[in-house]
């Protein structure tokens, strides 16, 4: 008879399978809140005089119309002078936090030269921030208001110069043969007060017609003549009734035309046109080179008509 | 070689005890992340429990905001806190039995009573879809939240509570039909 083999009795115990159990909660917890926090970015402070409609966690930062940040705190500053929000931004907008960012509280606005922020009569306030070039950077000063307008960098900027503003205001519109071709963007007086300089913007598409020797004149408002043969009255457009307006043209003198006028270009503003101004019909080619592609030559019957 | 019934006290406690780091663990995500986002009117707001019960007792609503105090915080903690305290005594060698079957009992009892915050989240979620007006979503946290709640309740059942009455080598120090009276 064989004796059977002695058992051979482990010291160790083996862990019970349950403990994967924890091991499992712990990655899917780590999981859920890295998941959570990659998306934040870093939290900034923006002082702004008037904090109305702003509020923890409710109000959010939005750039191009997108959300991008919510406050997290609003306090007023210890010396009463304004209030501090708090605001923590979305991971993917943390270069907005650059220096030279401005920041807004928009609400709603009706004014003449349009609605802004319509939306925000339901939704509550909301900021706005128009990203800086500085280095990266976490307290900022608020805006009152609204800059003067969306500086999209687009088209080119003019200055004009003018004895008084008239009836101008940002937003209004630069009409060429009563087409809008740019708007109004800010004024200010010149550094002696002796005249006041407004800066325009020409869209894109219409630079070329705006050379060193072209002229701008104050198109704004009704102009009312009252003589034997009747009444007449007359104005550009009903926007520019109430917002005022630019017109300018460009002379066709000779076969050769100025040069196109470069960014930032003083021109005087005359506060009415010449008639022969009304005239000029210079051929200046509006499609930038870098948009539409050169249309191919028409061909058939039509073709002898087209120049090219 | 082990005594027979230390080697069952220690299996019996090794899966309450993993079920219960388990769900302590998931507490954690549970408490930190948003479990609700509603949006009224294109109003949003995103809130972790504690922000809400805070968000509560501001509008006023005490008697909510403690109810969910209670039900979300306070009873899952004292929940975990407990049953850890069951398993560690449980571990020594017991001492107070009949104290610690009552606290048994009582866990077993207000286990089924937690998921109140998961039931108000689901509720809202399927019935407050009104577009533009109101919307209310689920976030992350509420499932970690309801893992929790249901880890807690697993460990309290692998708890088996005839582990306090194990009579040790040197015998026991209170008898078992002392706990009949």
């Amino acid at each position: 008879m064989t004796t059977p083999a002695t058992p051979r009795i482990s010291r160790r115990r083996s862990l019970p399978l349950v403990w994967v159990v924890p091991l499992i909660a712990l990655a899917i917890g780590g999981w859920m809140v890295f998941r959570e926090f990659r998306h934040r970015g870093p939290e900034i402070t923006i002082e702004f005089k008037d904090g109305k409609g702003v509020e923890p966690r409710k109000t959010t930062l939005e750039y191009q119309g997108v959300t991008v940040g919510t406050v997290t705190d609003v306090e007023l500053k210890q010396d009463l002078s304004g209030v501090l929000v708090r605001l923590r931004l979305d991971k993917n907008a943390a270069a907005l936090a650059n220096d030279g960012a401005q920041f807004w509280i928009v609400h709603p606005e009706i004014g003449f030269s349009g609605v802004r922020g319509l939306e925000t009569l339901f939704t509550g306030a909301r900021i706005n921030v128009r990203p800086g070039k500085g280095a990266v950077a976490s307290h900022f000063n608020g805006l009152d208001k609204a800059p003067a307008l969306e500086d999209s960098g687009e088209g080119r900027a003019f200055e004009l110069e003018a004895d008084r503003l008239g009836s101008l205001s940002p937003g209004a519109p630069v009409f060429y043969r009563e087409v809008k071709v740019g708007v109004v963007e800010t004024s200010r007086l010149n550094h002696n007060a002796t005249s006041v300089l407004i800066r325009i913007r020409v869209q894109t598409p219409y630079v070329n017609l705006v050379r060193i020797n072209s002229r701008f004149w104050n198109a704004g408002g009704v102009s009312f003549k009252l003589s034997l043969l009747g009444a007449q009255l007359k104005s550009t457009s009903l926007e520019s009734l109430f917002s005022g307006g630019v017109a300018f043209a460009t002379p066709d003198s000779g076969r050769e035309l100025a040069v196109a006028a470069p960014e930032g270009t003083v021109f005087t503003l005359h506060n009415e046109a010449d008639k022969d101004w009304l005239k000029w019909q210079p051929r200046i080619e509006i499609t930038p080179v870098e948009e539409a592609p050169e249309p191919p030559l028409p061909r058939g019957p039509l073709a002898p008509l087209v120049k090219r | 070689m082990t005594h027979p019934a230390a080697y069952l006290r220690s299996r019996n406690l090794s899966r309450a005890t993993a079920l219960a780091i388990a769900a302590g663990v998931m507490l954690v995500p549970a408490n930190i992340l948003p479990v609700v986002s509603t949006r009224t009117g294109g109003m949003a707001r995103t809130d972790t429990i504690f922000s809400g019960i805070v968000g509560l007792w501001d509008d006023g609503m005490f008697g909510i905001a403690a109810i969910v105090f209670v039900a979300s915080i306070l009873i899952p903690a004292l929940k975990l806190v407990g049953l850890t305290w069951l398993i560690i005594a449980a571990r020594r060698g017991p001492t107070h039995r009949r104290a610690l079957t009552r606290l048994f009992t009582a866990l077993d009892f207000i286990g089924r009573w937690s998921m109140l915050d998961v039931f108000l989240v689901g509720f809202l979620s399927g019935l407050v879809q009104f577009g533009a007006l109101a919307t209310i979503h689920p976030r992350i946290g509420i499932l970690a939240f309801a893992a929790a709640v249901v880890l807690t309740v697993l460990a309290t059942d692998a708890f088996d509570s005839r582990v306090l009455w194990i009579e040790d080598k040197d015998g026991a120090r209170e008898p078992l039909n002392a706990s009949a009276a």
